[in-house]
């Protein structure tokens, strides 16, 4: 009897017993009542399932326990001599056989078979340089130098690379967390594929991947529609990374309120717009004027109206206070504050409307609020409105009898940043 | 046909088929909880990974932690101290004193060099009037803004005091006796700045400190308790939060972010009135009036919930504590059925009116009050002698393996998604195993006599008790016995 025969013999005895032992269980509750046979199928794959799952985590407690004994070889084989590279990362590059020296290694060994010896090994050296990279406090800015000539050795940037273009998405995203981390330069090819994902955030993180250098060619991707969705919070603090550093090196910043005009989505409009705030962009504030004319979008003109108070943009001021009483309350707010921000003069009527003309409390507290932090024809207009103010008017009053910290809601996130009692109120004095 | 006759076929068929719904509906929430586990284990990177992307970018969103405090005086310091502790670039810790009796004002005052200062506070929801403001003269302490008002007897109170002081845009409503995880801001905000859409709450697991070793207010071993009542809690809360709320978070349509610890967006909270200081579940009430205020105003919206364990909680130890407790939840569950049934079975209000609140009336609002008609029933029966004992075995064995199996599920996902570092892994899975074994018979009964106890307290007008729960305290660590660093194992 050849294999093949001998194999399809013992299937067929297999697949006897099963059909046999199916057909009992199919039958042997046949003449019992619906619940008994309901409960028996529940009873008997519930403790199927049970002993499946006993076995699932600890097949999974093995492979685990096998990456804990991993990471424990290498951090006793390597440990010391990563600590080491990060701590001279701050001082002196090191050079290749000063790297090499230290993880006691030869070149031609390490290059020919190379130290790790499979996928898993790799992967958790990986994250090995990468806990060592956090806990030296290396920040966004720092050099790589070292890193680099020390990941050559365990043949790290071209497995990631790999890791990068071909694995899983779980796999895929913890690699490029690596490779941004490690500042390692990326294949166009690979940025090419990952952009073209499905996936909005691989496409995103491809994107910030490619943008960390600092040619002009790479801001390519903001002159077109890029975002498919909203932009998010992650998007505002990669590109924040992303402009600081070209600001840090010298280079000239891109024009955000060009880019915020080019984009279909209001949401990303708005991030644009407030990253002109962070990065004073006020040489390009006209540019906003066309989105403030025709958007419909409330928050982009709060947002705009933001900007514009903040970075002291007179000349829409005007603009400003024709708006200003037909938006929703919100908007009103934020106008109001901007023109307080500028202080010009004009707007104090404005204030006035704003306060008179609303029936929503927090409105009218808040341009109570502009006036106190106007000027003193603010403060003067706040002492007439209070001295001719009704009884249930007087409680808006109250709050200003007091010396108060401006709002700190208002402020801009670096002046709110950790404000101690020491820089609000000056006790140290 | 009689009427003993009816009711025998009413548990007969609708009861019956009412348990395999119960059934089914678990699985789907397996299933969609596994669902959301797949999501967020791209979504959410190893807890380095979110360090790194976010420490050092000032565009991170700040976060006000607000934690009232009402007669304290023993905890209150290294509460306060366990606060400090917490990772994140910019948060600030505001403690409300609810007009406490005892020293936990002068406490404060002194531990910390506070001294009383003007402050800007806009009463943007309802609270009792706010007497004074503390901060701290010594910048080490800078984060710290001490709040002293007029006693509201509730939490709720002191939260919303806590929100008409913050200045921050997110805000997490915290007990100040519980210990947060150095990590959960970052696990927490993560879900909010890489979200398309707003993110107006954010739920995160909370488990109980009651065996856990705790050394300068960090959890540094966790462990599973082996008192009675405590360690049914922790594998109800497991279930809870890894199983329905992953599940519910899934199809957005989480009912619930725990008043013990959750996060949530000022401004949705300020429009929609803040906690309710009458309710007796104001955390579920709050999120069910955000929602509606979101669905009203044709906002999109996402209320997610965080698989990894950011909060731990002394809870109830004693059966009085239980006992006062779950009957509390109780009216409260009943409350929200009353006040918020317009959302009911109604799809206008999205997933939550849809699905949520129908599961939550049909399945945990009506099944109290079925396991107690079921089990007249029984006794009826046994006295009738109309018992077939051979099949009440096996429906008992169906439901008992069901709920083990849950329970094995639950380790599976803990498993997965590493939702807890327990200090012994293999010993607290036989441990939780081994509660889940004899819950179904010793303390869900328990559980089931305070959901109708607390109905019938409800129904019959009996006016609610709110007393905070009498902690034990949990397992400090000596100094001399403080860790070396090297147990510390990297994460993988």
């Amino acid at each position: 009897m050849d294999d093949i025969s001998l194999i399809s013999y013992y299937f067929n005895v297999l697949a006897s017993y099963a059909s046999y032992y199916w057909a009992y269980y199919r039958d042997s509750f046949r003449d019992y009542p619906y619940e008994v046979q309901t409960a028996v199928v529940i009873i008997q794959w519930s403790s199927i399932a049970v002993v499946f799952l006993i076995a699932l985590i600890e097949k999974k407690g093995h492979h685990r326990r096998l990456k804990e004994r991993i990471i424990e070889m290498l951090e006793e084989h390597y440990g010391e001599a990563i600590d080491y590279v990060f701590d001279r990362e701050h001082n002196w590059p090191m050079s290749r056989d000063e790297i090499y020296g230290r993880f006691d290694v030869d070149e031609q060994q390490a290059a020919k078979k190379g130290l790790l010896r499979n996928k898993l090994q790799k992967q958790m050296m990986c994250m090995i340089i990468y806990q060592h990279l956090i806990a030296s406090g290396n920040s966004w800015t720092n050099r790589r130098k070292n890193v680099h000539l020390m990941l050559n050795i365990f043949a790290l940037p071209a497995f990631l690379e790999q890791e990068v273009a071909f694995a899983n998405l779980f796999i895929k995203m913890k690699a490029l967390a690596v490779v941004r981390a490690f500042k390692l330069p990326v294949s166009p090819w690979v940025i090419n594929m990952l952009m073209a994902s499905k996936k909005t955030r691989v496409k995103r993180v491809a994107m910030y991947l490619s943008v960390a250098g600092s040619a002009d060619s790479e801001l390519d991707y903001f002159e077109t529609d890029f975002f498919d969705k909203n932009s998010c919070i992650y998007d505002e603090i990669e590109l924040g990374y992303m402009l600081n550093r070209r600001r840090d090196a010298g280079m000239k910043l891109p024009n955000l309120a060009h880019w915020a005009r080019l984009q279909k989505r209001d949401e990303t409009k708005c991030m644009f717009v407030r990253l002109m705030r962070r990065f004073d962009q006020k040489e390009y504030c006209y540019q906003l004027e066309d989105l403030f004319k025709t958007s419909k979008h409330k928050k982009l003109i709060e947002e705009i109206a933001r900007t514009w108070g903040y970075l002291n943009y007179t000349a829409g001021e005007q603009q400003l206070i024709d708006i200003m009483l037909t938006q929703p309350d919100d908007t009103k707010v934020a106008i109001m504050h901007a023109v307080t921000r500028m202080s010009s003069g004009k707007s104090l009527t404005l204030l006035l409307d704003g306060y008179r003309n609303s029936t929503n409390p927090h409105v009218r507290f808040e341009a109570l609020r502009c006036m106190y932090n106007y000027n003193d024809d603010g403060w003067r207009m706040l002492d007439e409105l209070e001295a001719e103010a009704t009884e249930e008017e007087k409680h808006f009053f109250e709050f200003f009898h007091n010396p108060i910290t401006i709002s700190r809601l208002d402020l801009d996130h670096e002046q709110a940043y950790h404000p101690s009692v020491e820089t609000v109120f000056n006790l140290s004095n | 046909m009689s009427t003993w006759l009816a009711i025998y076929y009413f548990f007969s068929y609708i009861v019956f088929g009412y348990t395999l719904a119960i059934m089914a509906s678990y699985l789907l929430f397996v299933f969609l909880s596994w669902s959301m586990q797949l999501r967020l284990k791209v979504d959410i990177p190893d807890d380095e990974v979110i360090k790194y992307q976010l420490q050092g970018s000032p565009l991170t969103p700040a976060v006000s932690i607000i934690a009232p405090a009402y007669n304290e005086e023993v905890t209150i310091i290294d509460n306060v101290n366990s606060l400090m502790q917490i990772d994140y670039p910019d948060y600030e810790i505001i403690i409300v004193n609810d007009a406490s009796s005892d020293r936990t004002l002068e406490l404060l005052i002194e531990t910390f060099e506070m001294v009383e200062v003007p402050y800007d506070i806009t009463m943007r929801v309802p609270s009792k009037p706010i007497k004074r403001v503390f901060k701290s003269t010594n910048p080490e302490f800078s984060k710290l803004v001490v709040v002293d008002k007029e006693r509201g007897g509730r939490k709720s109170d002191g939260s919303n005091a806590g929100i008409n002081v913050c200045s921050n845009r997110y805000f997490v409503c915290t007990d100040v006796d519980c210990i947060i995880e150095p990590m959960a801001l970052y696990r927490m905000m993560w879900t909010v700045i890489n979200s398309h859409v707003p993110v107006i709450g954010v739920s995160a697991t909370m488990l109980m400190s009651n065996a856990c070793v705790v050394e300068d207010g960090r959890v540094v071993e966790a462990h599973v308790p082996w008192s009675f009542f405590p360690m049914f809690q922790q594998l109800e809360y497991l279930r809870s939060f890894l199983i329905s709320k992953l599940g519910w978070s899934r199809i957005n349509a989480l009912p619930n972010i725990s008043g013990g610890f959750g996060l949530f967006d000022l401004d949705v909270v300020v429009k929609s009135g803040g906690y309710d200081n009458t309710s007796m579940a104001e955390d579920v009430d709050m999120l069910l009036r955000m929602v509606t205020y979101m669905r009203n105003t044709g906002q999109k919206y996402r209320v997610v919930q965080v698989p990894k364990v950011c909060c731990w909680t002394e809870g109830p130890s004693s059966m009085r504590a239980l006992y006062r407790q779950r009957i509390r939840w109780a009216r409260g569950l009943y409350e929200i059925v009353v006040n918020h049934r317009k959302l009911f079975f109604n799809p206008h209000y999205g997933p939550i009116g849809a699905f949520t609140l129908p599961f939550i009336f049909l399945f945990e609002f009506i099944a109290p009050m079925l396991e107690l008609s079921g089990i007249g029933f029984m006794v009826w029966l046994i006295f009738a002698g109309g018992v077939n004992w051979g099949t009440a075995a096996l429906l008992f064995a169906m439901i008992y393996l069901f709920s083990v199996l849950m329970c094995f599920i639950l380790l599976f996902f803990d498993y997965n998604m590493d939702a807890v570092n327990w200090h012994n892994r293999r010993r607290s899975y036989i441990h939780l195993a081994f509660a889940a074994f004899i819950e179904p018979i010793v303390y869900h009964p328990i559980i089931t006599y305070c959901s109708n106890i607390g109905y019938f307290q409800y129904l019959s007008g009996q006016a609610a008790i709110w007393k905070p729960i009498q902690r034990k305290g949990v397992k400090k660590r000596d100094n001399a016995q403080k860790p070396t660093g090297n147990e510390t194992k990297p994460t993988t």
